[in-house]
Parts: C-alpha cells; sequence; structure tokens
C-alpha cells in the first residue's frame, strides 16, 4: 500500500472545478455594488426554500445566530428552558444561553441523536421548546419529538447545522419542525466562502418577524418596528451558496457512497453508522466508535488519513456549563461515545483509491494488534 | 410589513442618478488583486479568524494607536460584544444618543439593557453637559456616538465617566481616522467600536466590524465573546456568540486600508468645498465645527430650510441627497415602551426634520460638487 496523504478537508480541490463560476459570481455581485441584502440573497433563499422544500428560507449570518434568531422570534428568553443535545457542538447551547434561556440537555443514543425517550423527564413549566440536533447530517428522531413537544405545547427548532439535503421519512431536513437553523459555514455540506447560516419555515408570521429581526428591525429605511440584530447572509456568500447549492443533492450522494465503502469495509472491525430506512444522512461527519481510539488515531495520522473528535468534551462538562449543575456522570452515552469516537475524512472530492486506502489503513491496524 | 429582502434606498438608487452616495461600483474596479488573495485564503482553507485577519487587527490596532483592535461579524456586534465584554446585562442602563442609526440602540437592548436617551448639540452629537442628570444607580456606561465622523466631547464624557465609576462604550462606526485633540477615534473611552459595513469610510464588501481598546482583560474577553468562548478547538469557557470577520473579507478591508489616507482626505476636501459654498445661503445652516477636532465626514449633512422639498429637488436633478435620519430614535415605534415623546428631545427633532446629507465621498469630482452648490443656490434662488 503506497502511502497518501488524506486531509481531513480540502476545499481546494472543490473550488477548481467550480472557479470560474465563483468568479463570475464574485465579478456580478461586485459590479453590482450590492452587498448586503438584494437580488443575490433573495435568489438563493428562493433556492434554498425549494431544496428544503418550505415555504420560508432566510439568509443568516451564521449558523449560531439562526438559531439564536428563532428562539427569539418565538419569544424565548429570561426564564424560559430549551431542551436540547448534550453531545454536539457547543453553539446548539450558546444560541439558548444568548437568548436569555436556559439548555437543558439530554443524553443521545446509538445515532448520536437526542434520545427521545429521555425527554420528557427533563420537561418543567418553563420549557418552551426543544431543539434536536442532526448531528452528523442525520435527522433525529422527529416523529417521536414532535409528539411530546405536541402533548407539551412546546416549539421543535431543528439544529440542521450539519443536515442540508438529509431526508427523514422521505421529507428533508429544515421542513421537520417548526423552524430549522441551518450553518453554511465553509467545512459544511453547503459551506460559503465564510461565514453563513440560513433559517427555514412554513410559518409565514415567522419568516416575517424573523427577516425583521435579522436586519435592524427596519420597517423601512426610516421606521424601526423593534429593536433587532446585524445578523445578515452576505450577497457575495449567496452567491457562491448559490452556485454550490445547484450541486449539492450530487454531492450528498457522493458523501453516502463513500460512507457506503467505509461501513462495508469497517464493520467488523469497529462501530459503524447505520442507517435507518426511514433516513438518508448526509454524512456531514463519518464517525466509527472503538475502544483503541486514540492508538488508531494516532496509527491513522502516521499513515498520512487525518482524523478528528466530534466532540471530545460533551457540553455538559465544558466549563461554560458548570452553572447548570450538571456532573460527570450524568448522560453515560455521550460521555462513553466522547471517549471513543473517531470522524474519517469524508467529502465528495475524495476519491476511491482515497476511500480504499483510508479503509485499509484502517484494518491493518487491527490486524497488526491481532 | 414588508417580508421580503428589505433593500435600503441608498442601493436603489444606484445607476438611476448621477451624482450618487454609493460608489461600491467604482471602488470594484480595483478588484482584481483581491480576488487573488481571496483564492489564495479559499485554497488555503483559511477561512475562519485565518492569517489576514490577524494582520488586519495589528494593522488596525495601529491606526487607532491602541494595543488592540478585535474584528467581529459587523458594527452593531462590535457595540453589543462590547458591552457584554464590560459585564452589562438586565436591568443596567447605558446613556446614548437619540439621534443615531439603529444599531446603537440595537445593541444595548440585545445586551439586556435600557437606553437612556440625552439630547444632542448643535454638531448632532450628545449635548455632554445633560449627561450628568440622566446618570442613575443603574447607569453602567456611557455610549457617545461620533456622529458623521465627527467626535463627541470626549473631555466632559471621559470626565463624568471617571467621577460615576462608568465605562465609556464610543459608537465610533462612522469615525475611522476621526481624532480628537491629537487622539485617534479608536483610542476614545474605554472601548470603540467600529463598522465595516460596505458603506463606511473603510469597509469590506458584506457585514464587518472592529473593536479597538487598549484593555488587555476586555481584549480577552472579546476574542473568547466573538468565537463561542472557545478556548482551543473543543474546549468552552463561556457559552458566547458567533461573530467573527471573514478572512476574505479582512482582505478587502486590508487592500482598502492602504488607501485610507485618501479616501479619508478626499472626504476632509470635499465637505470644505461644501462648507464654503454654501456657508453663503441663508437657507442653510452649517453645523458647528470645532478645530478640536478631526472630522472624517462619513456623512456630510447640513440643516435646510424646507428640506424635503430641496431632497425632491436635488433627486430630481440627478443627485443623491438622503436624510440620515429623518426620525430621531425615541420616536421610533420600537421605542414605545421606554415612554419618551415628541418634544422631549427639541434639539434632535429640530435636526431631524431639517438635515441633509450630500455625496462627499472620494469619486466625487469639483465639477459635480459645483453643479450641487448649483442646484441648491438655484433652489432657493439666491
Amino acid at each position: 500500500m503506497d502511502h497518501k496523504n488524506i486531509p481531513f478537508v480540502d476545499l481546494a480541490r472543490q473550488f477548481r472545478g467550480i472557479e470560474l463560476e465563483l468568479t463570475q459570481a464574485f465579478l456580478d455581485v461586485g459590479h453590482s455594488g450590492i452587498y448586503i441584502m438584494g437580488e443575490r440573497l433573495e435568489s438563493f433563499e428562493c433556492k434554498a426554500a425549494e431544496f428544503c422544500e418550505v415555504k420560508h428560507a432566510i439568509g443568516i449570518a451564521n449558523g449560531s445566530d439562526a438559531l439564536f434568531l428563532i428562539l427569539k422570534a418565538l419569544g424565548i428568553g429570561p426564564g424560559d428552558e430549551v431542551i436540547t443535545a448534550t453531545n454536539s457542538f457547543i453553539a446548539s447551547a450558546g444560541a439558548i444561553v444568548a437568548a436569555g434561556a436556559k439548555p437543558v440537555l439530554v443524553d443521545v443514543a446509538e445515532d448520536f441523536n437526542i434520545d427521545p425517550q429521555k425527554i420528557e423527564a427533563t420537561i418543567t413549566p418553563c420549557t418552551k421548546a426543544i431543539i434536536p440536533v442532526h448531528l452528523t447530517g442525520r435527522t433525529a428522531a422527529m416523529d417521536e419529538i414532535n409528539s411530546i413537544a405536541e402533548r407539551y405545547g412546546l416549539k421543535v427548532v431543528e439544529d440542521a447545522a450539519q443536515a442540508i439535503g438529509a431526508t427523514y421519512r422521505g421529507r428533508r431536513a429544515g421542513s421537520l419542525g417548526d423552524a430549522a437553523g441551518f450553518s453554511l459555514h465553509p467545512l459544511k455540506n453547503l459551506g460559503g466562502y465564510g461565514d453563513g447560516g440560513l433559517i427555514t419555515t412554513n410559518d409565514s408570521t415567522l419568516n416575517a418577524r424573523l427577516r425583521l429581526l435579522r436586519n435592524h428591525g427596519l420597517r423601512n429605511r426610516d421606521e424601526c418596528g423593534i429593536w433587532g440584530y446585524n445578523i445578515r447572509l452576505d450577497a457575495l456568500q449567496a452567491a457562491f451558496l448559490e452556485i454550490k447549492l445547484a450541486k449539492l443533492d450530487a454531492w450528498n450522494r457522493r458523501c453516502r457512497e463513500i460512507a457506503s465503502a467505509y461501513r462495508e469495509g469497517l464493520s467488523s472491525y469497529v462501530q459503524v453508522p447505520v442507517d435507518q430506512s426511514w433516513e438518508e444522512c448526509v454524512y456531514h461527519n463519518f464517525v466509527i466508535r472503538t475502544e483503541q481510539r486514540d492508538q488508531l488515531m494516532g496509527y491513522l495520522n502516521k499513515k498520512g488519513v487525518d482524523t478528528r473528535i466530534h466532540y471530545p468534551i460533551p457540553i455538559h462538562l465544558q466549563g461554560a456549563a458548570s452553572g447548570l449543575g450538571y456532573q460527570q456522570g450524568d448522560f453515560p452515552n455521550a460521555e462513553r461515545y466522547a471517549l471513543t469516537m473517531i470522524s474519517l475524512p469524508i467529502y465528495p472530492e475524495l476519491n476511491d483509491d482515497e476511500v480504499c486506502y483510508v479503509i485499509a489503513a484502517t484494518k491493518s491496524f487491527f490486524r497488526r494488534k491481532s | 410589513m414588508n417580508t421580503k429582502n428589505f433593500l435600503p434606498e441608498q442601493y436603489q438608487s444606484t445607476n438611476k442618478l448621477d451624482i450618487n452616495h454609493n460608489y461600491l461600483q467604482q471602488q470594484f474596479s480595483d478588484h482584481d488583486a483581491i480576488w487573488a488573495k481571496v483564492r489564495e485564503v479559499v485554497v488555503r482553507g483559511d477561512f475562519t479568524l485565518g492569517s489576514e485577519v490577524d494582520l488586519l487587527e495589528d494593522e488596525y490596532a495601529q491606526l487607532c494607536n491602541t494595543r488592540y483592535a478585535i474584528s467581529v461579524g459587523s458594527g452593531t456586534d462590535a457595540l453589543l460584544l462590547s458591552l457584554k465584554a464590560l459585564g452589562i446585562d438586565k436591568g443596567d442602563e447605558v446613556i446614548t444618543t437619540p439621534f443615531t442609526f439603529y444599531a446603537t440602540i440595537g445593541a444595548i437592548v440585545t445586551a439586556g439593557a435600557k437606553p437612556v436617551f440625552v439630547d444632542v448639540d448643535a454638531d448632532y452629537n450628545i449635548n455632554s453637559a445633560l449627561i450628568e442628570e440622566k446618570i442613575t444607580a443603574k447607569t453602567k456606561a456611557i455610549m457617545p456616538v461620533h456622529w458623521s465622523g465627527n467626535p463627541c466631547d470626549m473631555d466632559t464624557i471621559e470626565n463624568i465617566a471617571s467621577k460615576h465609576k462608568l465605562a465609556v462604550v464610543g459608537d465610533a462606526c462612522h469615525a475611522i481616522k476621526a481624532m480628537y485633540k491629537g487622539r485617534s477615534a479608536g483610542s476614545l473611552g474605554t472601548i470603540a467600536c467600529f463598522s465595516f459595513h460596505p458603506l463606511k469610510n473603510l469597509n469590506v464588501w458584506g457585514d464587518g466590524g472592529i473593536i479597538a481598546t487598549n484593555s488587555d482583560e476586555l481584549a480577552d474577553k472579546l476574542r473568547l465573546l466573538r468565537n463561542h468562548g472557545l478556548v482551543g478547538r473543543d474546549e468552552c469557557a463561556v457559552f458566547a456568540y458567533n461573530s467573527r470577520l471573514d478572512t476574505v473579507q479582512a482582505v478587502v478591508a486590508r487592500h482598502l486600508l492602504a488607501k485610507i489616507n485618501h479616501i479619508t482626505e478626499s472626504r476632509v476636501a470635499h465637505a470644505a468645498y461644501f462648507d464654503e459654498n454654501l456657508h453663503a445661503i441663508p437657507q442653510i445652516k452649517i453645523p458647528l465645527r470645532n478645530a478640536d477636532k478631526y472630522q472624517v465626514y462619513h456623512i456630510y449633512s447640513v440643516c435646510c430650510q424646507r428640506r424635503d422639498e430641496l431632497a425632491r429637488y436635488l433627486i430630481d436633478n440627478g443627485v443623491d441627497a438622503k436624510i440620515h435620519y429623518p426620525i430621531p430614535m425615541h420616536l421610533q415605534p420600537a421605542a414605545s415602551y421606554l415612554g419618551y415623546k415628541k418634544g422631549d428631545f427639541p434639539v434632535a427633532e429640530s435636526i431631524a426634520g431639517s438635515t441633509l446629507s450630500l455625496p462627499v465621498h472620494e469619486f466625487i469630482t469639483l465639477e459635480q460638487q459645483e453643479r450641487v452648490v448649483n442646484l441648491i443656490r438655484a433652489f432657493y434662488g439666491s
């Protein structure tokens, strides 16, 4: 096996494939002189709404702000509680705190997503919403979550930061709750060349409120209806994103193909993620689990395969969460996974040889050991 | 309610008038060097808080003569994060001016605090003589707005703040390169906030902002607050925000920063031309100019009689006359819960009713300025 270097991400490859289109978009936006709001943003929003199969899509400065803004538009603030998963990027809880509310954390199940069976026990009279995180690009158990939410009169806000294009029982992520927040950060399946985010919803009243809030609360140039924020998606990023959105289904298909190859090649050595019949995961990350995590990471690193951990410290054990009163042992699944997870490189531009190399390198670690 | 993307009027008028406030198409003519550098950032994958951001922050701190400059997602966020870094929260009060852009107040409200207004003076800036009577036990900060790039009366404001142990958060969004008694706008007060919005004197091609301060403690807190509270990749010390200047936008800012002297000096010269040629028109009142202050004219405005008619006349004749802004903050629908009414801030209200802005950016020519002056003379029959 010849040595290869396989970076965890390599956006230069994708860029080379679409450079002409991107350059043209840059020139078009620049010559228009319209960098804030405007037609390019509207055009991307229309296409994104269509893609996510929802009525409204609203471009936002980033994924954290998307969640934050949804919570504010739903009237969630000080004194309220919002339930979310402890195994997520810190922004899922950060957005709740920024809105003034208290994050209430719940352990995850085998699929790394919030365990719906553990949600009800955490509901109090202060609970206003549930934020299921579609981690790694796999939708959470939305039927169960929506039915709990309905029973208790809670809002459901999808944290779809990693899940653009994923489906759940034939419906796209972003259309599965009251509203959804996406991240369009460069490293996401659909990413710009700077920070970006998106909100989707079918609720027209919420849509109007979100649009007001993201742009200073301005009804028009001279009149401010409500003190708002400045969290708009840049027109330039919207133009880049529109080009990429047209290719996203194909890119996601390729990620699923790579995931299948990894799963087939590695399932006898490590725990691999499994697709249920009702879902299509878009594999923002391909996360395997093994008791020999650190050794395997070191070995793969020597073999030139770059890996990551998403995430080594669950939210409830972060310094920032010390005021929330959790302790080690509260969420045994998330804690165990944090010690055993590794994310393998997965992006559409990985070629078959590279995928085989990652599989072979991983196998050789276990064969060498036994 | 407008549920479509609200497009600011200054953009809608682009291409329709001869003499515009918006010069971004001219600015873009210089795009080759920028695209080449953006390309490098993309190929390196250096998108988030990349090396161009570090370089910009160093250069900007130097320009402000401060120890630190911390870039953020927008001018609004610069204000919000500064307030949060100072620990301002629910129940606190922040004193500011009603004659400002919405974001000044939006940031105070987002931080959880209550905006307390003080009327302005004839120079459009907060009247420092009226501040002290508004200070209560809840007051935590004063937020002077260096409106249009004209520094506030900072000696008095800093004295009041130090006497009452208040922070001074400068809204310097208009005031890059402005000076007060030899001190740069970025070095005035506890902390100073700038906007890189596309139409600012120093801009990027999207939203962006930057904060200048000499405080080690505030600089450290701001770096945490703008990036999820992360210390390293995996550890979160405090729940925070995502408010970063894109690396690709830092490329644009650095490119334009190299031209900031020309940009500023052009604006100052164009403003001087208008001052000189408009002062003889009795229906026009030029705001007080002060030799202690180097005003950088992000906006050039004068008070005019029959303002709305004059604005219409200028627009009909191809000149992008604007009003920054016709409704002061205390009279905005968003402020109704604060309990202010018409007449509470007579100077701000009078300026809002008579102010008119004329383009003075670096691409305006002498011929264009002459045309504007002649049109105004013709309008008043002088």
